[in-house]
């Protein structure tokens, strides 16, 4: 990669007392990408993200910060974070919470509260300004977190699942603000579990599963990888969808049916063209019929789903 | 650092801001005006006269001697009402009635037998007047004692001379000679010193241990150990909070020494005369003892606080700190149960070992120094003491408290937390 590397982790473990959290971890994240950490819950992504911040310390490995080992303590100025779990002073006022946060990185008082107040007026949280934090809604809330988190103008954004428990508006706002920070130049290191979301942002991914890493790379890349013959339907009405599914069930690999819609992953050497005449056979009426890419959904699930896990613990068993 | 500063800053700020802040503060002084005034407007209130009738059953010349007495105190003004031992049911009713009706303050029934027995009954409401009982004791006790001296043949000369009032004055000398305070001023001084500290310290320390909890809560913690590290984030709090408690003290050490400067006019506001204000001595609060309660205030407040932060650290819920706060509260409640023993004998052994041990010495060389006069080199050592406590135990508590902040679930145990001060 000609690009130079912001995050550049080197083969990480850490062990908690019981259990193994994170085992042989690499990442490298380019400048200016946005990038996605995923995994289902318990995976390892909150602490592999502490580990980058220096929260905690890996047990192997290193972690290097715009090329150095320094860390990220060191390193904070640039680096925005926003943790998992969301929390503020209950009883601070909007603005002071800002600027004290702004502060905390090294940011001067007076600078501090003028960004402060550009960020509120941008989200609309002007009026709310000299509120106190425990009298604004869930949503504001979070936005004021998100506006703490990248107040200081960081060059690089860590975001623990930033978009959990997002009403839809807050959650384009959020989006919008990310996608406008990457293209400013900022990187952006972000943990989900929500694939569509992560699918229309992320030009990097990086899939993890029990500790381990799966999968990473570009995101066209690894959907190119992924490899198989990916077909999406979209039938009239879900009743027709029902006896499409049974009459093509044989040609099938794996089916993420949503009723009105399915993603259908062939079975090796299918023809989708077979596909598509069994339901013209049938009389199904389509809405749509294509040849795609498989979804990040779809990877996700092949990788870090349940299946997934069997295969793996046999390896173990084996050896 | 700029980082730490900010977080000094905002627990100042956030902390001033507060309501509680604000009572506190402004009660401080209003207690310190209360129990100035208070002393003074009691002895002038109390100057109604008791209204007593005093029942003669033939006791002679003592009732003449107790009446007289009874005038000369000013606060008894009495009649004397005639009566028999056969009759004495039928009058106790009749002037109980009287009691009832608050025509008179009560009645006091001296009979022949007096003399001899040495018995007499007074019947009232105001029995719960300790000084207005303690008049008429004293009274009767004269009266009966006169008489039983002229009864003997004494010579009313010698009589005369041995009724002579006798009182006690206790007076503190200190280094600097005679202080003119009484013994009762060092006493309350002393006391007042010791809890003052012990409020001062608890409070403050608790709320650091809040003040972590809540981070720790809201996960803040997490944003805040991401740039600063968590020893230097433990130290702003202790700092801020500190700070907190040094301005509120200077509030209170500034309106004190006023109100003991403008003493005479702020009572004159009350209407007390300057010889009731002469008349109720104050201990006087120098510049040494001042100082001597901030340095200690300031080793206490380090030493007890960073104990909180600890507790903080280790628990998750307010209520899971409320009981895991108790051992720090006993250590410092121990130096609340020395408070008396120590006031007693200034410089017993128990009182000097308990300047000297760091846990201790915050409440109790205060006082000592408060009550009696303490060499300067025991102060020194002591200080000395406390501030390499302070030290060490900064040190291990940041050690726990850089691990407890990021641990949620279960509460350790003592062993775990000692685990996680060696853990590098």
């Amino acid at each position: 990669m000609s690009q130079p590397l912001v995050v550049e982790i080197d083969r990480i473990s850490k062990r908690f007392a019981g259990h193994v959290a994170v085992t042989d971890l690499s990442l490298r994240v380019p400048r200016g990408s946005i990038y996605g950490l995923l995994g289902p819950n318990g995976a390892g992504k909150t602490t592999s993200i502490r580990m980058i911040m220096n929260i905690t310390m890996p047990d192997e490995g290193t972690v290097k910060l715009f090329g150095d080992t320094l860390g990220g303590r060191h390193h904070s100025a640039r680096i925005g974070y926003l943790p998992e779990e969301r929390g503020l002073y209950k009883k601070m006022k909007v603005r002071d919470m800002l600027i004290f946060l702004a502060q905390a990185k090294g940011v001067p008082h007076g600078v501090a509260a003028t960004k402060a107040d550009e960020w509120v007026n941008r989200l609309g949280l002007a009026d709310w300004r000299t509120r106190r934090i425990e009298e604004l809604s869930k949503g504001m809330q979070q936005k004021v977190q998100f506006i703490g988190t990248m107040l200081h103008e960081p060059e690089l954004l860590i975001l623990d699942e930033p978009f959990s428990g997002l009403d839809p508006i807050n959650l384009q706002v959020l989006k919008d603000t990310i996608v406008q920070l990457a293209r400013s130049g900022a990187t952006i290191i972000f943990s989900t579990h929500q694939m569509e979301v992560a699918e229309r942002i992320c030009d990097h991914v990086c899939i993890i599963a029990r500790g381990r890493k799966v999968l990473d790379g570009a995101l066209a890349e690894v959907k190119r990888v992924h490899g198989g013959t990916h077909v999406a339907v979209a039938f009239e009405d879900s009743s027709q969808g029902a006896a499409a599914m049974r009459a093509i069930s044989d040609l099938v690999e794996v089916a993420d049916d949503s009723g009105l819609f399915a993603e259908l992953k062939l079975k090796e050497n299918t023809d989708p063209q077979l596909i598509l005449e069994r339901l013209m056979r049938q009389n199904v009426r389509l809405r749509r019929f294509e040849r795609v890419e498989p979804s990040l959904q779809r990877i996700f699930l092949d990788l870090a789903g349940p299946q997934a896990a069997e295969p793996e613990r046999r390896e173990t068993a084996n050896a | 650092m700029r980082k730490v500063w900010a977080v000094i800053r905002r627990e100042f700020i956030e902390r001033v801001r507060t309501k509680w802040f604000l009572v506190s503060t402004i009660l401080g002084p209003l207690f310190m005006i209360m129990i100035t005034v208070l002393p003074g407007l009691l002895t002038m209130k109390s100057g109604n006269i008791n209204r007593v009738v005093l029942v003669d059953e033939g006791s002679g010349s003592v009732l003449e001697r107790l009446r007289g007495q009874l005038a000369r105190s000013g606060r008894f003004n009495t009649s004397v009402m005639q009566s028999d031992s056969e009759r004495r049911a039928a009058v106790v009713d009749s002037l109980t009635g009287l009691v009832q009706e608050k025509e008179i303050d009560g009645f006091l029934v001296v009979s022949a037998a007096t003399v001899e027995s040495g018995m007499a009954e007074y019947r009232g409401r105001n029995v719960s007047s300790l000084r207005d009982v303690e008049i008429l004791n004293r009274s009767l006790r004269q009266a009966v004692l006169v008489e039983r001296l002229n009864r003997r043949g004494v010579d009313p000369a010698v009589v005369q001379e041995a009724q002579t009032g006798i009182e006690l004055r206790t007076l503190r000398i200190s280094r600097r000679g005679a202080t003119g305070e009484s013994g009762e001023a060092t006493f309350f001084l002393g006391y007042f010193v010791g809890l003052i500290l012990y409020m001062v310290i608890l409070l403050y320390g608790i709320n650091v241990m809040r003040s972590v909890l809540e981070e720790k809560q809201n996960r803040i913690v997490e944003v805040l150990v991401s740039s600063l590290r968590p020893f230097e984030l433990m130290m702003g709090k202790v700092a801020g909070v500190g700070a907190v408690g040094l301005f509120q003290f200077s509030i209170w050490a500034t309106s004190s020494w006023l109100l003991i400067k403008f003493r005479s006019q702020i009572l004159g506001l009350f209407g007390i005369s300057q010889q009731t204000v002469a008349s109720v001595r104050l201990p006087t609060v120098g510049p040494d003892l001042l100082a001597i309660a901030a340095a200690y205030f300031l080793v206490g407040y380090v030493l007890y606080s960073a104990m909180f932060a600890v507790v903080g650290s280790a628990c998750n819920t307010e209520s899971e700190a409320q009981q895991a706060q108790q051992p720090v509260m006993m250590v410092l409640v121990v130096s609340l149960m020395l408070l008396f023993p120590v006031l007693n004998d200034p410089a017993s052994q128990l009182s000097v070992v308990s300047s000297m041990v760091p846990f201790s010495s915050p409440i109790i060389m205060p006082i000592r120094v408060a009550a009696s006069d303490v060499p300067g080199s025991e102060i020194a050592l002591s200080l000395l003491i406390g501030a390499a406590s302070c030290l060490i135990i900064v040190w291990v508590a940041a050690r726990v408290y850089r691990i407890g902040i990021l641990m949620y679930g279960k509460r350790p145990s003592i062993r775990e937390l000692v685990r996680w001060a060696r853990q590098s």
